[in-house]
Parts: structure tokens; C-alpha cells; sequence
């Protein structure tokens, strides 16, 4: 993949961002008045976006248009995209399921997809860690750390 | 300052620091050992869990996880040639190449000592002028603080980015992010659009975790098709092959102290970092060498020269962040974000509101690195055994246990969310060359900067001019303006030089 296309676009979308800052004002709601204004900062450092994005828009499609050859970090391998995919996915069903199923229940699930993700085939070892890790985490936090996981709520 | 070292030290032995320092040097040697993870993944998953305990046990546990894992890397780039970091390179070049004649264990200790001595070095260069620096810097107001942290966001954002205006880009985001929620000065709500739970703004340890520790998690699942390396210590059958004798340590004594002094002035400045320092020392040990011929080639010198200097880091990186609260990479910006959490600000003040806190974690610091050299040397092969776990058991629990910790700091499942979107942003963000310790610094700092522009607003009034009345304004200008262009003079060096020919295959 071309990065300096990602660049472009990217740079792009910051840039509209930066404008928005500067010239949106209800980005900000209520509070005191104080010398510095609350959007002060915010426009200062949208200010500078503006201008560092448009710097690498402007650099990487000069190289676009001049068609150059792409150099070592402007080229992004797509090459196990699959896996980021899954294991992404993988964690939102985590997120999605623990509130209702509970960590206990969930997460033997969550360490045998990703291992088997990460090509691990020995069942046995495998299934154990993933039982007794949640277990320990779960009682650890509660007993030592006085923080409760969430639990079964179905 | 003697008292206070003395109390320190009386306050750092007792069962539970100590407890706490074992643990993190077994952490920190296990995950540094560990190819293609760094410490910085063990200290922001630890954070969450030194919470609930005392700052000195916490903080000295996070510390030795810290110093135990870059000396960690090098027992991965010894034994395989996979370097951790950038900073272990060197190490990998000269070590790998004792390993493959049969004197891993002469490579390892050289690496241990070198590591030790550079840290202890570092260490009491740290106690030492902290606390006089902090002295001077209290005499700053806010106005001098401004300038101060912006030569801080300058310096970091052009030294660390792929390029100046991606290292200033990153350091802006960051700034952004910060922006979020209510402001502690005005109480309005920014950048919320109307979602309450956006008040509070970006929980810390989610989005540390999601930017810093998680891309390399991803990272490893990327490359899940890689063949697995498993380390396994070489031995020849002389003796004297796999161990450093006391003679062979004192002809490098020199190296080590010289590369310790480079490492700790280069980790004093912020945004160089410990690859830096490994590569001046390693260059300056070779120049003055009396076998330079061998370096690169298997040389016990280079490794102490690398070394010592890469780890001499670790302790001066913490002078400019607890003098003057500003982080000079990004395991002292993660280092910053504990002290805060556990309710300590750095700056120069922490000297005189946690005296016995901040001699306690000194203290802690030197104890740190006769653990490391006792449980390292009497566990080379436990710590070769662990790091050669296969990936399917390691990741899966740091996939818990980034969970937990995202959990743990709120107990709030919508911080899981807050992981899972700094997870994919922190992981695009090294995609397109912008740099994510950058970006933490650049989160860290702000409220910094704002508070203290805000009281510098005030006291200049209309008065604009008065900004630049002090002469600290124009120093760190100029500062600022020679390390961009500096900077800018090393990229565009770097960039002339031609890129090695790619192996072409047989």
C-alpha cells in the first residue's frame, strides 16, 4: 500500500478538523471566563496541525505527482491484515459480552481466540491457561486490589 | 540531602518495597527477554495493579520493571540477534556473534555487569543533582514554565518523528486529546459534543495502554506466520568462555565508565533517548579502542560500551521529568503518568512535598540494581526458559491483562471502549509515521501548559512585551530554534545517506 495516498487523505481530514477549531464556536460550552479564553489553546494548536498536515499533504503528493519511486517506510504491507481484523473483532465482542456474561465466563473464550488466532494448536496447556488465568486475575483484583470484576448478570 | 538519602533508604527496606522490586525485576527481565516486546508493555500493564498500594512499593516496582527490562533486551539480542529496541542493535552485533563461537554466557554477564554499573552510575548522577536543579527550577514562574514546556514539545516533537513536521504533528494530537472534557480552570466542557461521558475527558491508562502496548500486541499478530525462535544459551566446554573474570571486567572499566557518563548526559536531555546514547558510546569506545578491529565482530568491549550507556539512560531520563516535569521519552512519559496517578506531580516541588516518597524511590532505584544483578545472574536460564514461551501463551494473557488494567483504572466498562479506539489509532499512527510516545507526551504535558499559561495571562495583562522580558524566554527560544534546526540537519544527512543494497536472492 502507498502510504503517501494515506498521507494525503489523512492530512486532508486533519486539515478540515483544524478549520473546523478555528472557526467553530460551540465547541465549547459553559463555565467561567478567564484570561486566556477557552478556545485560546484548542485554535493555537489547530493552527498548528493545519500547518504540519498541509506540510506532509503538500510533500507526499509532490512525490505523487512526480510519480517517485517509493521508499522504504512509504510502503505499508498489507500482509496479516486478516489477523488485526479478527483480533480487533475478537476484543468488541469482549467488550460487548463481559457486562452480560461476566469476566469469569468470557475470557477462557477470548484466550482461546486469540491463541488459536496465534497459531497455537496444544489443546490442553492451551484450555488450562485459559481457565486458570481468569480465575486468578479475578480473585486477585477482588482480594487484593478491591476491584470487582463484572459478573454474570443474565 | 544525606538525611534524606538515609531516610530513604530506611523506608525502602522493608518487606513490601522489596517484595515489589523482586517482582518487577522477574517481570522486567521476563518481558524484556521476550523478541519483539519491549518493557514499556510490562510497566504500562503492571500500572493498573500498583494502583491499590503504597507509591513507594509502586512506583520502585514500576522502576525496576523499567531498568530490569532494557537489560532484558539484551539477553533476546545476545542469544538470537533480535534486539528489543533500537538501543540493543549493538548489543545484538557483537553479542550474537560470542554466542555463535560458543560464549553466550561471557556476552551475558558483560551485558549484566555493563547494564548494572551504567544504571548505579546513572542513579547517583540522579540523586545528586535532582534535587539542585529543582532548587533552581522553583525559582521559575509561570511565564518561564511556558517557554519551558514549549521548548519541551519542540524539542520532542522534532527529535522523536520519522520527520519534524510528523514529531510536531504527533506531540499536536496529543495536545488535542487533552483538550477534551471539562477544563480544570473554567469548568466549560470542550470537544464533549453533547456525550456525557466525554466530560471527564480521556481516561489515561485505557488510552496508554490502546496507544503504546497494544500496537505491539497487534504487531505480533501480524506477524503470527514468522517462525518462533526459541533462546537457548551456548556453552563451550572452557570455562572460561561463559563467564566475565574480574581481570576481563577491569580492562573495560574504562568503556563502561565513559559510556555511562555519555548515556546519563544524553538521557538528561530530553527526546534523544537511549538508542543515541548506545550509538555515540559504542562509536566513542571504538575510536579510542585499542582492538577496534573486533567491534562488531564479537567484542566483549562494545557490548560494555552499548550497554552501560543504553542503560545509564534509565536513571537521567527521570532528571528532566521530576525536576522539571518534563518526560524525555516515552517509558518516562508512561513513568509520569504513575507518579501522577498515585498522586505525586513531578516538578520541583515533589522534592519538597514527598521528600521521603521521592528519597524512597532514590533509594529504591539503587537497590533495584543489586536485585537485578543477584536474580539475573542466578536465573539466566529460568529467564531463557520463560522468554522462549510460545506466543499463544504469552499474548492471550497481556490480551487480559491490557483488559483488566483498562478496567482497573476506572472500573468502567466504557473504558474498554476507550482501549479498543486508541488501540486501532495508536497502531495507525505507526503506520503513517507519526510517533505515539510523542503523542503521550504531548497528552501528559498540556494541562501543564495550560494552567500555566493561563496564570501567565494574568499576569502580564495587556502587556504583551512582559512575555519576553525574562531572559529565560529568549534562551529556550533559541533552544528551541537551534534543535529544529539541528534536527532538520540530521534528517537531511540521514536522508543523503544511500540505503543498504537489499540481499538479492540466490
Amino acid at each position: 500500500m502507498d502510504r503517501r495516498k494515506i498521507d494525503v487523505v489523512l492530512s486532508t481530514l486533519l486539515m478540515i478538523a483544524a478549520v473546523i477549531i478555528l472557526t467553530n464556536d460551540n465547541l465549547a460550552d459553559g463555565g467561567a471566563e478567564s484570561d486566556l479564553g477557552i478556545m485560546f489553546l484548542p485554535r493555537v494548536v489547530a493552527g498548528f496541525i493545519l500547518i504540519f498536515a498541509a506540510t506532509i499533504a503538500i510533500q507526499s503528493f509532490m512525490k505523487l505527482s512526480k510519480g517517485a519511486e517509493l521508499e522504504g517506510q512509504e510502503v505499508i504491507s498489507t500482509e496479516g491484515f486478516s489477523g488485526i481484523f479478527i483480533y480487533i473483532g475478537i476484543f468488541i465482542v469482549y467488550w460487548l459480552a463481559v457486562p452480560h456474561l461476566g469476566f469469569m465466563v468470557t475470557t477462557p473464550f477470548v484466550m482461546l481466540g486469540v491463541a488459536l488466532l496465534l497459531g497455537g494448536r496444544n489443546w490442553i496447556p492451551i484450555i488450562a491457561m485459559s481457565v486458570i488465568t481468569p480465575v486468578l486475575i479475578y480473585y486477585g483484583s477482588r482480594e487484593f486490589l478491591r476491584v470487582y470484576l463484572p459478573t454474570w448478570t443474565l | 540531602m544525606f538525611d534524606n538519602i538515609l531516610s530513604g533508604f530506611s523506608a525502602i527496606l522493608a518487606v513490601g518495597p522489596i517484595l515489589g522490586i523482586i517482582a518487577g525485576v522477574f517481570i522486567g527481565i521476563i518481558f524484556g527477554a521476550i523478541p519483539g516486546i519491549s518493557c514499556i508493555m510490562a510497566i504500562a500493564i503492571m500500572l493498573p495493579m500498583t494502583f491499590y498500594v503504597d507509591p513507594i512499593i509502586g512506583i520502585t516496582m514500576l522502576l525496576a520493571v523499567y531498568k530490569a527490562g532494557i537489560y532484558g533486551g539484551s539477553i533476546s539480542a545476545i542469544l538470537i540477534n533480535t534486539p528489543g529496541a533500537a538501543a540493543s542493535f549493538l548489543t545484538a552485533q557483537d553479542g550474537h556473534a560470542l554466542t555463535k563461537a560458543g560464549k553466550a554466557g561471557k556476552a551475558l554477564d558483560m551485558s549484566l555487569f555493563a547494564s548494572v554499573s551504567g544504571e548505579m552510575i546513572a542513579t547517583l548522577v540522579l540523586i545528586l543533582v535532582a534535587a539542585p536543579i529543582s532548587a533552581i527550577s522553583l525559582q521559575a514562574g509561570p511565564i518561564e514554565k511556558v517557554f519551558l514546556l514549549l521548548f519541551a514539545f519542540t524539542v520532542i516533537g522534532s527529535m522523536a518523528g520519522e520527520s519534524i513536521p510528523r514529531g510536531l504533528l504527533s506531540c499536536c494530537l496529543g495536545m488535542l486529546f487533552a483538550m477534551v472534557g471539562m477544563d480544570s480552570i473554567t469548568g466549560s466542557a470542550r470537544f464533549t459534543f453533547g456525550i456525557d461521558e466525554l466530560i471527564g475527558g480521556f481516561t489515561f491508562t485505557p488510552m496508554l495502554i490502546g496507544v503504546l502496548v497494544m500496537p505491539e500486541v497487534i504487531n505480533v499478530i501480524r506477524r503470527r506466520k514468522v517462525p518462533h525462535h526459541e533462546l537457548a544459551i551456548t556453552h563451550s566446554p572452557n570455562p572460561a568462555d561463559n563467564r566475565i573474570s574480574f581481570a576481563e571486567f577491569k580492562k573495560v572499566f574504562r568503556t563502561i565508565l565513559k559510556s555511562s557518563g555519555i548515556g546519563t548526559f544524553i538521557g538528561a536531555l530530553p527526546g534523544l533517548g537511549s538508542s543515541t546514547a548506545a550509538f555515540i558510546a559504542y562509536g566513542e569506545g571504538k575510536r579510542t579502542s585499542k582492538k577496534p578491529e573486533e567491534y562488531g565482530k564479537g567484542s566483549v568491549e562494545g557490548i560494555a560500551a552499548a550497554e552501560s550507556a543504553n542503560n545509564a539512560v534509565c536513571g537521567s531520563s527521570m532528571i528532566p521529568m521530576l525536576t522539571l516535569s518534563i518526560p524525555g521519552d516515552d517509558v518516562a512519559a508512561l513513568l509520569m503518568g504513575a507518579f501522577l496517578i498515585h498522586g505525586l506531580t513531578p516538578g520541583p516541588m515533589i522534592f519538597f512535598e514527598h521528600t521521603e516518597t521521592i528519597y524512597a524511590i532514590f533509594a529504591g532505584f539503587l537497590i533495584t540494581d543489586l536485585f537485578l544483578l543477584g536474580i539475573a545472574r542466578s536465573g539466566f536460564k529460568f529467564f531463557v526458559k520463560m522468554a522462549s514461551l510460545k506466543r499463544y501463551f504469552i499474548f492471550p494473557c497481556v490480551t487480559v491483562f491490557a483488559f483488566t488494567g483498562a478496567f482497573t483504572a476506572g472500573q468502567n466498562i466504557n473504558d474498554i471502549l476507550v482501549l479498543i479506539a486508541f488501540t486501532v489509532m495508536g497502531y495507525g499512527m505507526r503506520m503513517v509515521g507519526l510517533n505515539p510516545a510523542v503523542f503521550i507526551i504531548g497528552f501528559i504535558l498540556t494541562p501543564f501548559l495550560e494552567q500555566n499559561l493561563d496564570q501567565a495571562f494574568a499576569i502580564v495583562g495587556d502587556d504583551y512585551m512582559r512575555f519576553f522580558a525574562s531572559p529565560f524566554a529568549w534562551v529556550f527560544i533559541v533552544l528551541s530554534a537551534c534543535f529544529v534546526y539541528s534536527s532538520m540537519r540530521a534528517k537531511r544527512k540521514a536522508s543523503k545517506v544511500p540505503a543498504p543494497a537489499e540481499e538479492k536472492p540466490a
